[in-house]
């Protein structure tokens, strides 16, 4: 399987490192880099620290939680941080931001930079004060002498302090030590989101810069075969027409005037080889893959087969969820200048490396002649991973002979969407004479992910197994087999990517399971996870059990499970609880209770969701309730909105109007608890989103005794 | 054609060619205001809400040639120094995750604090229901508009 994750890691390079400048994201001044370690941290002598951060910003916090690692480690003052996003280039060859790897990675390498920088501050303290630098300490942005209160500013340090050698393996802070770690700090780009001024690659205003739009063949593989240029160049403000490889390209003065110009155009499509292709054609071909073997198995514990044969009773059911689209608000949009055989790009992308990657070899120059800016994301959630929006751009601005910003609209944002592709599991499972669970058989199939490459016969997707492959429960025979099919229509990561499909199957299947061998869901879960060797080999990743089973009952008992359900809100209504729980990449351990009634009409309500987590040590209390709450709502989404449907090729949403997804009104309460940990923390951003839509089916189960087997769940699934 | 407008409290002359040019991309584009954001398009995400008059309007349906004449705040308008009451209670609860939608959130809320009668919680879920906010920060904005209401 490819390991995508391999290149998710931050590298930290010893010597000083180019930072590239944002200029939307950080104030203009050019600062005075006097001491600057590595790449994460410059003091200049005014005793200006300044961070940078090495991860895309869309909403999951990372310019407040890995700034924070790296000012408390160092011992700088956070009211007076300034933060400055990395540009690829030296000493920041991993910017992707992906598999929720941010905080996970970023933990010991920003701690082991920020480490450095404040021994060699505190050494050219103690060589000033001719003190042992054992007897001083770096708080506040200055270092301080115990023994006799004296203190030099960072600032006043920094010219000394980069005469000294880096220290190699630099002492890191005990968890004591750790000031800001573990408390709750707001984000810091609050400030300018609420008045305005946070800069989003939308916002990006270059001098000389036109705007674009591009008319792309609504069906995958289409190309445009006519066209009226002149019609859209009539249109006032236009500037000229492009054809391009994605399209034919109107560039104007103005959004408004490329839109219009677009719309003029009046384009004639090829539909190419999907124009027939329709939902149903799609799942017919994931469904094919359960006529025979699957392409790979990817676990087997014991002899299933066997067992299943043996079993005093089998239990067996098929779960599907739904093609969806990310619909981040911020549509897709990237401004782009080449010129002179360099290319510079501001983009909202969680893929820096690729769009420059990709951009040279489109414009055919060095990697080192192109510089990406990256931008704040106004929602990425995997859409962003993929860099074909950027490099449109360039290819648009080398047309046009001038920078310009490609804007996509709400509708071209659906139609180029790298969705994610709807997944059939079939699960069954053998229980003996005395009800134990003895085989366990998970089989599942989807469409391979076009974002990451073409389709590769000899395997799977490295992602299609998860939520199957990383099965928690001690059951002796287990197997789990995965098929991908080659995807004609463009698919891609999606928060959390395959967990929800597998994971709502699984967990959906453990609560019939239980109700098969009449037993309570926490109770059997609890049983399943506290049996059989503590850790399970599943891998690449190493499951353990009891970790699980604390969340999992950690999250009962919060909830009160058990309880009746009462409330104003379920007067005349069905209520019930149900739980699922899930081990993220091996680490993130997770469980929510969703307390949901159903009202006469099939339609469903969710109250409140308690989560249970144990991820070790959180860095920001504050963002990790925002990512549950985050996670929560983007899952009821997908258990309860909209979903994407094809016809002829093409999707058929173009708007929230016909994509519903979680509004205000729907959103339930949502209680956080997490486990007291001292080992490093794991990620959190799509952790809370996989049992979600498993633990509300189920709760639905309770309430109304229906068991919903397919997502998004219809009312009319339940009447 | 040129139209006058009053942009954040300051007389502006802008020239758009088609009268039908939505007053979002006038303030994006032409005069800079990036603060109000694309979302949609067709007036069903929320995240171009501004002030016309006093009242919250999606600018994106707006035609310039119906603004002309009239007041237009924007989010960067909304206080001078960020201290509006809505601005203030969004940084307290920690409200925004990506932010994208938040400019319009706030503008929205604004509009339903500076009605004469007090906003109930059911005026504001249903002004705040017309919003997209993909990040599902909606339990925090909940939290800040309960704050301002109180602090009305």
């Amino acid at each position: 399987m490819k390991t995508r994750r391999e290149l998710l890691k931050l590298s930290v390079a010893g010597a000083a490192a180019i930072g590239l400048r944002v200029p939307i994201l950080s104030a203009a001044e050019k600062d005075d880099p006097a001491f600057a370690p590595n790449g994460w941290v410059r003091v200049g002598r005014d005793g200006k620290v300044t961070l940078v951060v090495g991860r895309s910003e869309m909403g999951q916090g990372v310019r407040t939680s890995l700034a924070m690692i790296l000012a408390d480690e160092l011992g700088a003052d956070w009211s007076k941080v300034a933060l400055e996003q990395a540009s690829p280039g030296p000493g920041y060859e991993h910017l992707n931001t992906g598999g929720s790897g941010s905080v996970e990675d970023g933990w010991p390498s920003l701690r082991r930079a920020g480490a450095a920088a404040r021994e060699m501050l505190v050494a050219a303290a103690a060589a000033r004060w001719k003190a042992d630098p054992a007897a001083c300490r770096a708080e506040g942005g200055s270092v301080v002498h115990a023994a006799t209160g004296r203190r030099l500013s960072f600032g006043a340090l920094a010219s000394a302090a980069a005469a000294l050698p880096v220290p190699k393996e630099p002492r890191l802070k005990e968890r004591g030590e750790l000031k800001l770690v573990g408390t709750p700090v707001r984000r810091v780009d609050g400030p300018k989101i609420v008045t305005g001024r946070a800069g989003y690659g939308l916002d990006v205003r270059v001098p000389g810069m036109r705007y674009a739009a591009v008319a792309r063949c609504p069906a995958a593989g289409g190309r445009p075969v006519r066209w009226d240029a002149a019609k859209a160049r009539a249109v006032p403000g236009v500037r000229g027409v492009h054809e391009v490889s994605t399209g034919i390209a109107v560039v104007a003065d103005d959004t408004w005037a490329a839109f219009s110009g677009r719309d003029a155009l009046g384009v004639e499509w090829e539909p190419g080889p999907n124009a027939a292709l329709t939902t149903s054609e799609l799942w017919a071909r994931i469904d094919r893959a359960f006529d025979g073997p699957m392409r790979r198995v990817t676990r087997q514990d014991g002899d299933v087969a066997g067992a299943l044969a043996g079993a005093a009773r089998r239990v067996q059911a098929s779960y599907r969820d739904a093609f969806q689209a990310h619909a981040s608000v911020e549509p897709q949009n990237t401004v782009a200048s080449v010129a002179g055989g360099r290319c510079e790009i501001w983009s909202p992308t969680q893929n820096p490396q690729r769009v420059q990657k990709e951009t040279a070899k489109l414009l055919g120059i060095p990697d080192s002649a192109v510089v990406v800016h990256v931008t704040l994301i106004g929602g990425g959630f995997g859409r962003r991973l993929g860099a074909d929006y950027a490099t449109e751009a360039a290819e648009v601005s080398r047309a046009a002979n001038a920078p310009v910003q490609v804007v996509w609209s709400r509708g071209d944002d659906f139609a180029g969407d790298f969705v994610h592709p709807g997944a059939r599991a079939d699960l069954e499972a053998g229980i003996d004479a005395s009800g134990r669970v003895v085989a366990w058989r998970h089989r599942a199939s989807t469409l391979h992910l076009t974002m990451f490459g073409p389709f590769d016969p000899k395997d799977v997707d490295e992602d299609s197994p998860w939520g199957g492959v990383d099965t928690p429960y001690a059951v002796p025979n287990l197997a789990v087999e995965n098929n991908d099919v080659e995807s004609p229509v463009r698919t891609g990561a999606w928060r959390s990517v395959f967990y929800p499909a597998n994971v709502f199957a699984r967990e959906c299947f453990l609560d019939e399971v239980a109700a098969a061998v009449g037993k309570d869901p926490v109770a059997l879960r609890r049983e399943l996870l506290s049996a059989g060797e503590p850790v399970a080999d599943a891998k690449p990743w190493k499951l353990e059990r009891r970790r699980l089973e604390r969340v999992v009952a950690l999250a009962a008992e919060k909830s009160g499970w058990g309880t009746p359900l009462t409330g104003p809100g379920y007067a005349g209504r069905r209520g019930g609880r149900g739980i699922a729980c899930n081990i993220y990449h091996g680490r993130t351990c997770l469980a929510h209770v969703a307390e949901v009634s159903v009202g006469a009409a099939g339609d469903v309500r969710v109250h409140r969701i308690v989560t249970a987590a144990d991820c070790g040590i959180v860095v920001n209390p504050l963002g990790l309730a925002g990512q549950v709450e985050s996670g929560v709502a983007w899952a009821l989404s997908l258990a309860l909105k909209g979903e994407v449907t094809y016809r002829g090729g093409a999707i058929e949403q173009g708007s929230y109007r016909d994509y519903a997804v979680l509004r205000y009104g729907e959103m339930p309460e949502v209680e956080v608890h997490t486990v007291e940990s001292d080992r490093p923390p794991s990620g959190f951003g799509e952790q809370p989103v996989p049992p979600v839509a498993p633990a509300v089916a189920n709760a639905i189960f309770a309430a109304t005794g229906k068991r919903v087997r397919r997502l998004p769940i219809r009312p009319s699934d339940l009447t | 054609m040129r139209y006058l407008l009053t942009v954040n409290g300051r007389p502006r002359s802008v020239e758009a060619a088609d009268p039908d040019t939505p007053l979002l991309w006038i303030l994006r584009d032409r005069l800079g205001l990036t603060g109000t954001k694309f979302g949609c398009g067709v007036g069903v995400c929320g995240a171009c809400t501004i002030h016309l008059d006093g009242q919250a309007v999606r600018s994106c349906q707006v035609p310039v040639s119906l603004a002309a004449g009239k007041r237009v705040t924007t989010i960067e308008g909304l206080s001078a120094d960020g201290n509006h009451p809505c601005q203030r209670a969004w940084l307290e609860e920690d409200v925004a995750q990506c932010g994208y939608c938040q400019p319009g959130m706030i503008m929205e809320m604004a509009a339903l604090l500076a009605r004469p009668a007090r906003p109930s919680d059911s005026d504001v879920e249903t002004a705040l229901s017309d919003h997209v906010c993909r990040c599902g920060t909606y339990a925090r904005i909940r939290r800040a508009a309960r704050r301002v209401m109180g602090a009305r």
